[in-house]
């Protein structure tokens, strides 16, 4: 006992100085010194933990029942608080002191049990305190009014125990876990209960404080709206005649469309500068015309007449095409013997060639595009993977008019190359 | 629902096209395919925009394509090409005054460049970027006439369109049946 006292004073010191430096403060001033002295001391917990431990370790060794249930009490109370970092664990104290009796009774008899039940209590707080640690930053505008509250509950608590921190007795009364255990024991229970309503009177108020507070703040952020007119800054430097402001305000609108551009356009989200966003988008509409112009050829190729059945269109849609027909089409209109080649470099490209393949005979035309059609990345994603996922149907066409080509002796040069796995710009030559 | 319209349009305007002329070899055929495909998303929301209008003007300028813009865009098709030439011509000569002023300005800037003999990092970019211009509004029908502001709304509407025209066919000629 007389060996604890001075140590526990000085562990009620550290956060009564605090308390008592700012007691002139209001009582929520007094919860954020409270906090940021937590976080701060959040930083060194470990070492106070255990600090904390040893010393609870020490004092548990003396004998006597009653003083050593008191001493422990407070003791708990001291470590805890010497120890801001373990205010969840003081929490989960808490809801050990409240599974109940297992502590008040036979556990704070032996003073083992106790320290077991302590230490899981710690080590089940640990956890919460890197969590709470991480999280303490993130919400320090929104803490949790549980959380505030017993902060709040502790800090006036504290106060009135740094008021009167002579008395053990008086301070194992004023803590709810220690109220419990002494309900258990039984002792002054009046006084206890009278006590407890006061606490929890407090803690109520406190909470009601904080929530308004809180939602206060929610409510200033919200105040917080956005000016309806067009805001033109001159930096410094920056001429602020007429014209100049005219012209950044239509740049300011320029660069609106072209961030809803970049959206718009596949792979453009990564490009930053104005060339190579406008390089991008060319590329973009110049693939997707590419692609009418590749499309109505297809259809062309694929219809000899114009007769084209919505019904039998929407029928399609169901059924997978048949290609029995159109590898007679194929065969009756081969005039022209095409010259292909093609240096894909991916499978997927080479898909897409098997495609152009089976149009190019049907064109009957020689055109040379002499410079290679460098097929942009979003031209490769965009149009031919789609096109092979979405047309699976193709895949037994493609493999039958393929193999009829080979059939007929046709010259089509065909590397299809291992799939390299790069998505690199592929230059799909083509020669037809 | 802009994919709905597209491809009753664009099959109107096939069946016209079919119905006009039997005999078609393979190219004239993927012309007409594509012109009406063209047309008929051009006329989708009723030329709105500078790009469908000048798409319009520009099918209906060439030799016999008339008859098949009256019949795919109907009654409005008149208007529409008066519209669209009306406001082609003003821009036009919008254009042709705007690329003086820019020439004029080019040149200012030249000069001021020269004489501080730095900034060429800022003056590469603005070329590159005034090429690629240039180039966007080659891409864009009716875009030689549009500033930067209206060449950017028009690319947009019109990368759009042409995604639900690329997404319509492509469909379409999965599906159809090969005769």
């Amino acid at each position: 006992m007389n060996r604890a006292l001075p140590e526990m004073l000085h562990c009620i010191n550290t956060p009564g100085n605090i308390a008592g430096s700012f007691t002139d403060m209001s009582v929520l001033e007094r919860q954020r010194a409270r906090i940021k002295w937590q976080q701060e001391q959040l930083l060194n917990q470990p070492p106070c933990y255990f600090e904390g431990n040893d010393q609870f370790n020490g004092y548990s060794m003396p004998n006597h029942a009653q003083d050593f249930h008191n001493l422990i009490s407070s003791e708990v109370g001291l470590v805890v608080k010497a120890d801001p970092g373990l205010d969840n664990g003081w929490q989960e104290f808490g809801q050990f002191g409240g599974e109940g009796s297992g502590l008040g009774s036979s556990g704070f008899v032996n003073g083992s049990g106790f320290e077991l039940n302590y230490g899981i209590s710690t080590t089940l707080s640990c956890p919460q305190e890197v969590a709470a640690a991480v999280t303490e930053t993130a919400r320090r505008e929104s803490v949790s009014p549980e959380k505030m509250s017993s902060a709040v509950g502790r800090e006036s608590f504290k106060k009135r125990k740094a008021d009167r921190n002579q008395s053990l007795k008086a301070v194992a009364e004023e803590e709810p876990n220690e109220k419990r255990i002494k309900e258990c024991n039984e002792e002054d229970e009046s006084k206890i209960t009278e006590e407890y309503s006061n606490n929890s009177k407090n803690t109520t108020n406190n909470d009601n404080n904080i929530k308004r507070e809180t939602s206060a703040d929610t409510s200033k952020v919200s105040e917080v709206q956005k000016p309806d007119y067009i805001h033109v800054r001159a930096r410094r430097g920056q001429a602020t005649d007429s014209h100049s402001l005219a012209e950044r305000v239509r740049r300011e609108k320029i660069s609106e469309r072209m961030k809803y551009l970049q959206d718009l356009v596949p792979g453009c989200n990564k490009i930053t500068g104005k060339a190579g966003m406008l390089d991008e988008i060319i590329n973009y509409v110049q693939s997707l015309q590419r692609q009418v112009e590749f499309l109505s050829m297809k259809l062309a190729a694929v219809n000899p007449s114009l007769d084209f059945n919505i019904d039998s269109f929407f029928a399609k849609e169901v059924f997978p095409a048949s290609t029995s027909n159109f590898a007679i089409g194929v065969q009756s209109e081969i005039t022209n013997p095409a010259y292909l080649q093609f240096n894909p470099l991916q499978q997927l490209a080479s898909c897409t060639g098997l495609e152009m393949e089976i149009n190019t005979p049907d064109m009957a035309l020689r055109r040379t595009t002499s410079a290679p059609i460098s097929l942009p990345e979003t031209f490769l994603n965009s149009s031919c993977f789609d096109q092979i996922q979405t047309s699976t149907a193709w895949d037994g066409n493609l493999q039958n008019i393929y193999s009829m080509e080979f059939l007929q002796g046709r010259s089509t040069s065909f590397s299809a190359q291992q799939f390299t796995g790069s998505n690199e710009a592929s230059n799909l030559k083509m020669e037809m | 629902m802009l994919r709905q319209e597209f491809l009753k349009k664009w099959i109107m305007g096939l069946q016209i096209c079919s119905a006009s002329k039997k005999e078609m070899s393979i190219l004239e055929r993927k012309n007409a395919i594509k012109l009406s495909a063209d047309l008929a998303m051009a006329s989708t929301r009723n030329g709105s925009t500078n790009w469908r209008r000048a798409l319009i003007a520009n099918a209906s300028k060439e030799n016999d394509n008339t008859t098949l813009v009256d019949q795919i865009l109907g009654k409005d098709s008149e208007s529409i090409i008066k519209k669209a030439s009306i406001p082609s011509a003003f821009h036009d000569e919008r254009g042709t005054t705007c690329r003086g002023k820019k020439v004029l300005r080019n040149r200012c800037c030249g000069i001021r460049r020269a004489k501080k003999m730095a900034a060429s990092a800022g003056s590469i970019a603005k070329k590159l970027v005034k090429k690629r211009t240039q180039v966007l509004k080659r891409l864009v029908p009716g875009g030689e006439s549009m500033d930067e502001f209206s060449l950017m709304e028009e690319t947009l509407d019109y990368i759009l369109s042409l995604r639900a025209q690329v997404d319509v066919m492509r469909h379409f000629a999965n599906a159809t049946p090969p005769n």
